[in-house]
């Protein structure tokens, strides 16, 4: 099963590579279910029994494994369905070959035991992905494409030196045993690990694996390539490829609590969690293109998430991992709808859109709706997730870091308002083009939301119980 | 070994101090072939006292990938571009200067890393991590996509190094991972490099100034 999920979109990605026309969207049509069916069945599969392993031990799936897998299912099911609206104004050049090569290094990434092949992974997402966010060509989308390419090679190097000494940590105390970069070997041998050592590479791997992730300080490439790439690009992105980011640090995480102390970890989460929600406070209030805003509210975001690992215990972790979730399906359908107005407006900047909602009642209406759940009111998903982390932030005893992050996430609140408000109301300078008529547009966006209240008012069965297996893996 | 690693590690490093020093493209192309060859050299060494054959295999793709593939597309990149003068007000004592704390400070943050371990390759880990450091800075403070480009496969190589001397070799998937990415990334960038100076008709940084805020 796991094999599968990664055949798929690998070989669509193969098959696509020489398709055009209408067989490209056919074929680009069928990848996208197959790897959803792939992906949630893997999920449901390791959430009624045990982990799954594939190719000696190469390949595993935990549920911390399984949770990032039915997420990138179903993200990238909701840019898939974007990606053939998208590409009816431009011409399709090597677009689905490489949507899915994106996807294919996602779960990659998140599917491996072998703390080496998931670096392999990650960086195989930045070299996916760099050429789609130069899609278009412009003079900015490819200056977001280089600063994307530099910054992100360079942080995954760095991330590599972390694996390095990780590496070097276990053949110290443990000799040459075969299987030392897995990450179950890892967490076996963790506590006979040189401390020092072990919390020395803990800061390389969260600078490395940070700048995917998107956190302060080093997330400059982020507003740039998010805003630049074609809107089911920026969908993934965000939705997705920032919390892969997360994922490799959470790896590494449970080993540094038991060889150098929960202590350590803690303090360095906490203090990049925060200076990301409070850089992305400030930057929500003076970007001047919807695209960019929206990319700080994920650096807000994943600041958040990082907040809540860091408070930790059961109720904090759980919490950053349902954010995750919630997050992802929030934002991707934002930008797939920010892709939609940008194609109606003929601009990203929020001063040449205006009046959503009378000019585009339906996508008006499903913006307003996801730019809510995004700010985190009730009753969508991230409310829940954020009183969580919050709850944990208080209870776990740092009412300071917690109540901080709270007074700028009414700041964040407030500038990301006020941009929706602009674009949901008020004169636009230029009239837009005509809404896409038909009810298809509305079912992305729809089924996104949906999920967003089912996470936010009732949970589903055996959410709870797949939340606690996360939890379980993580919390040491 | 221990006198050898130091040997070449330490070369390596006035190598590396070389490349800050010497302004002009291809000087510096020519030593960054001298490091990977040095580098190459450091692994063959290992692999052959330590008895690890992998790494002479190793060090047998890391010539042809970082002394010559690499090398000839960088000469290829560098073909089209106007010859960069030094800017002025920048003078190269001050860079070295710099250069000469990150080897000081290499040597601090990897006290942990030799104070865990009798290796008789220790002496040399705080060398290798210095180069990627003057790597990483020649990186971040780099005024065109060359020098972007060189920095970074500078910072590469530094960690190359490191990883030879700490754990005389990583795991053979990893390895050839590393490789490829490399070079895809040098690939990418030379195809994104050739777009820049075709819409800027350089590769001045400077004029890469359309996204703000």
């Amino acid at each position: 099963m796991l094999g599968a999920l990664l055949a798929i979109p690998l070989m669509g990605a193969v098959l696509l590579w020489r398709a055009s026309g209408r067989v490209a969207t056919t074929l680009h049509a069928l990848t996208a279910a197959l790897t959803l069916v792939a992906a949630i069945a893997v999920s449901v599969e390791v959430n009624r029994g045990d982990a799954l392993v594939a190719l000696d031990g190469f390949l595993r799936a935990d549920a911390l494994s399984a949770w990032m897998i039915g997420l990138i299912g179903i993200v990238g099911a909701l840019a898939a369905s974007e990606a053939p609206r998208y590409l009816a104004h431009t011409t399709p050049a090597r677009f689905y070959p490489l949507f899915h090569l994106f996807v294919f290094t996602m779960l990659l990434a998140v599917s491996t035991d072998d703390v080496g092949l998931m670096w392999v992974a990650v960086e195989g997402t930045t070299l996916a992905s760099v050429f789609l966010v130069n899609f278009e060509r412009t003079r900015a989308s490819l200056e977001a494409s280089y600063k994307y390419l530099l910054i992100c090679s360079v942080g995954i190097a760095i991330a590599f030196l972390g694996t390095v000494l990780v590496y070097f940590a276990g053949i110290q105390q443990f000799g040459d045993e075969a299987h030392a970069l897995r990450w179950t070997t890892l967490l076996r041998l963790a506590p006979g690990l040189a401390p020092r050592v072990i919390e020395l590479a803990f800061v390389f791997l969260v600078v490395g694996y940070g700048t995917k992730a998107g956190l302060a300080p080093m997330h400059t490439w982020l507003p740039d390539a998010h805003s630049e790439a074609p809107a089911p690009v920026s969908a993934l992105m965000s939705g997705v490829l920032l919390s892969v980011g997360v994922y490799a640090i959470l790896r590494f995480k449970p080993a540094v609590d038991v060889a150098a102390g929960p202590g350590f970890a803690r303090s360095i989460l906490l203090a990049l969690g925060l200076l990301s929600v409070a850089v992305a406070a400030a930057f929500l209030w003076t970007s001047p293109n919807y695209k960019r805003m929206l990319a700080y509210s994920s650096v807000e975001h994943i600041g958040l998430v990082c907040l809540g690992l860091g408070f930790g215990g059961p109720l904090g972790t759980a919490g950053a991992l349902l954010h995750i979730a919630n997050h992802a399906l929030a934002k991707s359908i934002v930008f797939l709808l920010s892709g939609r107005i940008r194609v109606a407006y003929g601009s990203a900047e929020i001063a040449a859109v205006g009046g959503l909602m009378r000019r585009m009642p339906r996508t008006g209406a499903g913006f307003l709706a996801a730019m809510l759940a995004l700010v985190g009111l009730p009753p969508f998903g991230l409310f829940v997730s954020e009183v969580m982390i919050f709850a944990a932030g208080f209870t776990q005893g740092f009412p300071g870091v917690a109540g901080a992050a709270l007074a700028l996430l009414v700041v964040a609140f407030a500038g990301l308002l006020r941009g929706a408000h602009a674009i949901l109301y008020g004169t636009p300078p230029h009239e837009p083009a005509a809404e896409i008529p038909g009810w298809r547009p509305a079912l992305p966006v729809a089924a996104a939301l949906l999920l967003l209240l089912l996470t936010g008012l009732a949970w589903p069965p055996g959410l709870t119980d797949a939340l606690d297996r996360v939890v379980a893996i993580v919390v040491r | 070994m221990t006198t050898a690693s130091n040997l070449l590690a330490f070369l390596g490093l006035v190598v590396t101090l070389l490349i800050v020093w010497r302004q002009s493209w291809p000087a510096r192309l020519r030593l960054f072939v001298v490091q990977s060859l040095l580098l190459a050299a450091l692994a063959s060494t290992i692999g052959v006292l330590a008895h690890r054959r992998g790494l002479l295999l190793v060090a047998a793709v890391f010539v042809v990938v970082k002394g010559w593939v690499i090398p000839l597309v960088l000469a290829r990149i560098a073909s089209g571009a106007p010859v960069r003068r030094v800017a002025p007000g920048r003078s190269s004592g001050i860079v070295l200067l710099g250069a000469g704390g990150l080897v000081v400070a290499a040597y601090i943050i990897m006290l942990p890393v030799t104070s865990a371990v009798e290796l008789p390759t220790e002496g040399a880990i705080p060398l290798a991590f210095a180069m990627a450091l003057i790597g990483l800075g020649l990186c971040v403070t780099g005024r065109d996509a060359l020098g972007h480009i060189l920095g970074f496969l500078v910072f590469e190589n530094g960690i190359f190094g490191l990883a030879i001397l700490a754990t005389y070799g990583l795991p053979g998937i990893v390895e050839a991972g590393v490789f490829l990415d490399v070079l895809v990334i040098v690939l990418i960038m030379e195809a994104v490099v050739v777009e820049v100076r075709r819409e800027h008709d350089s590769i001045d940084v400077d004029r890469l100034r359309e996204l703000r805020g």
